[in-house]
C-alpha cells in the first residue's frame, strides 16, 4: 500500500502546488487575495462549494452514520442538501443583490452594516468562531486518527495534525482563496471519485442493492426503518437538522463567501442545481460503506470500523486512493472554514489595509493553532458534532435573512436575542440546562422563538424613505 | 414576468410541501420498512424520490426565478 501512498501523494501534492502557483501573485490585492477576484465560474463553483460543504463528515461520518442508525440518515442528510439547494437559489439572490456595488468583507461586516450596529457583527462572529473550530478539530482529527490506522506507530496523531494544519497554513497563505478554490476542484472531484469506488466494493460483498438491505434485514432490521436501533432519528430530529443545515448557506461564512464570489446571478443559479446533483452523488454510496459496516462490523468502535472498511478490506491501491481522498476532503474544508473566520475577522477590523490584512493572517494563523488543539482533546461522532456545528450557527439564521432582506428599519432587538439564544444553546451544550423544553428540542425551539421575533421584527419595522427633493426646489 | 413571479411561488410552495411531507408518517413510518421498491426500503426510496425532486425543482426555480431577468446587467 505505502507504494500507492507515495503515487498517489506525490500526484496530489503536485496538483496542489500547481494550483497554489497558478493562483500566486506577487502584488494581489487584499480583495485578489480573499475574494479570489470574485468571477468563479460554473465548474469552480460548483466543485468548491461541494467540496467545503462534504468533508471527513461525509466520507467517514455518514457510512458512520448509516451504519448506526440506519436508511433514516438519507433524510437526516440528503433530504436537507436537497431543500438547501433550493433556499440556496433563493438566499444567493438577495444576498447577491444587496452586496452589489460595494465590497464585500465578510458576513460580520455586511450584518453590522445591514444593522447599522457593530453588536450584529460581533455576535455572528463569535457564533462562527465558537462553532466551526471544534468542527474543524474534529475532522483534522478524523484525518489523523485513519492516518494513524494505516501507518501504526510512524507519528502520534497530534503530529498527524500538526502536519495537516501546517500544509492548511502554508497553502493559504501561498495561494488564498483563489488556490483554496483552485484546491477545493481537484479535491471534489477526487471525493467522489474515491467513495464511489469504495461504495462499489462494499455494494459488491453484498452482490446487489436488494440482497444488501435483505442481508440488513436479517442482521438488524430496525437498520431499514426510522428512527433507527438508537431512536434518534425521530421527526423531531431531522426536522430541527434541516432547519440547521438550511442555514448552512446564510450562516457559514465560508459558503456564503462562495455564493459571492461567483462570476455571475446564473452561474451563482446553476450552481445551486449542479450541487444538489453532487450531493446525490456522493450521498449514495455512504449508504453502501454504512450497510456493509452494519453487516460485518456492527460490534466494532468508530475507528476500527474506518480501519476496515476503507483500509483493510480494499486492495492496496483502493486503500491508498482513500488515504489521499480523505485528506483531500478534511483539508478542503478545513482550509474554507478557517479562512473564512479570517475572511470575518478582516470585516470587523479598522485601519489602513496593510495591518488589516496583517491582522487578518495573523488570525488565521491563530485559529489553526486552536483548531489543532481542538483536534487533539475532542472526541464526538462526526456527524453530530457536524450537526452541532450547524446548528449552532443556525441561531444567527433569522438575525442574518431579517438584516438582509428587510427593506425596514428594524428593532435591534432580533440581535440581543440572537446572543441570549447562542449562550442558552451552548449552556445545554455544557449540560447546564436541559435540551428539551415542553417537549420540544432546544435548538428547535430557538429556531421557532427567533424566526417568529425576525418576523414581528420585520412587520413593526418602520419603512425606509428615500429622500426625494422637495417640490419647489 | 408576472407568469414567472407565479411560477416562482408555486415552486417554492411545492418545495416547502415537499419538505413537510418527509416528516409525516407518508415517507416515515416509524419501524415500518415496507412497501419496499426493488428492495429498497420504503423511507429510503421515497425519501430519494424527494431529494430528486427537490434538485429538479431547484432547476424549475433558475428558469422561472424572477432576479433571472437582472442577469445580462449582472454579467
Amino acid at each position: 500500500m505505502i507504494f500507492w501512498v507515495w503515487v498517489f501523494g506525490l500526484i496530489y501534492a503536485g496538483l496542489l502546488v500547481f494550483a497554489s502557483l497558478k493562483s500566486y501573485k506577487k502584488n494581489r490585492s487584499s480583495e485578489e487575495f480573499m475574494m479570489a477576484g470574485s468571477n468563479i465560474g460554473l465548474t469552480l463553483g460548483v466543485l468548491t462549494f461541494a467540496a467545503a460543504l462534504f468533508s471527513t463528515f461525509t466520507f467517514l461520518g455518514m457510512p458512520d452514520f448509516f451504519r448506526i442508525n440506519g436508511v433514516g440518515a438519507w433524510i437526516f442528510l440528503a433530504v436537507s442538501d436537497g431543500a438547501m439547494v433550493f433556499l440556496l437559489l433563493w438566499f444567493g439572490f438577495h444576498i447577491r443583490n444587496k452586496v452589489k456595488g460595494m465590497e464585500f468583507r465578510g458576513v460580520s461586516g455586511l450584518i453590522s452594516r445591514c444593522y447599522e450596529n457593530k453588536l450584529a457583527g460581533y455576535v455572528f462572529f463569535l457564533s462562527a468562531f465558537l462553532f466551526l473550530i471544534p468542527y474543524v478539530g474534529i475532522q483534522i482529527q478524523g484525518i489523523a486518527i485513519f492516518m494513524d490506522a494505516a501507518f501504526p506507530g510512524s507519528f502520534p496523531a497530534w503530529g498527524w495534525s500538526a502536519g495537516i494544519v501546517l500544509i492548511m497554513l502554508i497553502y493559504s497563505e501561498i495561494g488564498g482563496l483563489k488556490a483554496i478554490i483552485f484546491s477545493d476542484a481537484i479535491q471534489g472531484l477526487l471525493l467522489l471519485v474515491v467513495i464511489w469506488i469504495i461504495g462499489w466494493s462494499c455494494l459488491n460483498h453484498f452482490g446487489g442493492i436488494g440482497p444488501m438491505f435483505d442481508k440488513i434485514g436479517t442482521v438488524r432490521e430496525d437498520l431499514l426503518s426510522t428512527p433507527g436501533p438508537q431512536g434518534l432519528l425521530t421527526p423531531q430530529f431531522l426536522i430541527a437538522s434541516l432547519i440547521a443545515i438550511l442555514m448552512i448557506p446564510v450562516t457559514q461564512p465560508q459558503f456564503t463567501t462562495r455564493i459571492v464570489v461567483m462570476k455571475s446571478m446564473k452561474t451563482m443559479q446553476l450552481m445551486a442545481v449542479s450541487l444538489g446533483a453532487f450531493a446525490i452523488l456522493v450521498i449514495l454510496p455512504t449508504i453502501f460503506i454504512g450497510m456493509y459496516g452494519a453487516d460485518l462490523y456492527s460490534e466494532y468502535g468508530r475507528d476500527e470500523f474506518f480501519a476496515n472498511a476503507f483500509l483493510y478490506d480494499q486492495p492496496d491501491a483502493v486503500a491508498a486512493l482513500a488515504i489521499i481522498g480523505l485528506i483531500a476532503a478534511g483539508l478542503s474544508t478545513t482550509n474554507a472554514q478557517i479562512f473564512a473566520l479570517g475572511s470575518e475577522l478582516r470585516g470587523l477590523l479598522r485601519g489602513s489595509e496593510n495591518s488589516i490584512m496583517r491582522n487578518t493572517k495573523i488570525g488565521i494563523f491563530v485559529f489553526s493553532i486552536i483548531a489543532f488543539f481542538f483536534s487533539i482533546i475532542v472526541f464526538d461522532q462526526l456527524v453530530l458534532l457536524a450537526r452541532v456545528s450547524f446548528a449552532g450557527t443556525g441561531i444567527m439564521g433569522p438575525m442574518i435573512i431579517l438584516g438582509i432582506l428587510s427593506d425596514r428599519k428594524v428593532s435591534p432587538a432580533i440581535i440581543y436575542l440572537s446572543l441570549a439564544g447562542l449562550l442558552v444553546f451552548l449552556s445545554s451544550l455544557a449540560g447546564f440546562i436541559p435540551d428539551m423544553y415542553f417537549g420540544l428540542r432546544l435548538d428547535l425551539l430557538l429556531f421557532i422563538i427567533l424566526g417568529l421575533v425576525a418576523v414581528i421584527s420585520h412587520l413593526t419595522g418602520k419603512k425606509l424613505q428615500l429622500i426625494s427633493p422637495k417640490k419647489d426646489q | 414576468m408576472e407568469k414567472k413571479r407565479l411560477y416562482w411561488k408555486i415552486c417554492c410552495i411545492a418545495a416547502i410541501f415537499l419538505c413537510i411531507l418527509t416528516f409525516t408518517p407518508l415517507v416515515i413510518p416509524q419501524g415500518i420498512a415496507t412497501p419496499e421498491l426493488a428492495g429498497v426500503p420504503y423511507s429510503l426510496w421515497t425519501s430519494f424520490i424527494i431529494t430528486v425532486l427537490l434538485v429538479v425543482l431547484t432547476y424549475i426555480g433558475t428558469r422561472v426565478h424572477p432576479g433571472m431577468q437582472n442577469e445580462e446587467e449582472d454579467v
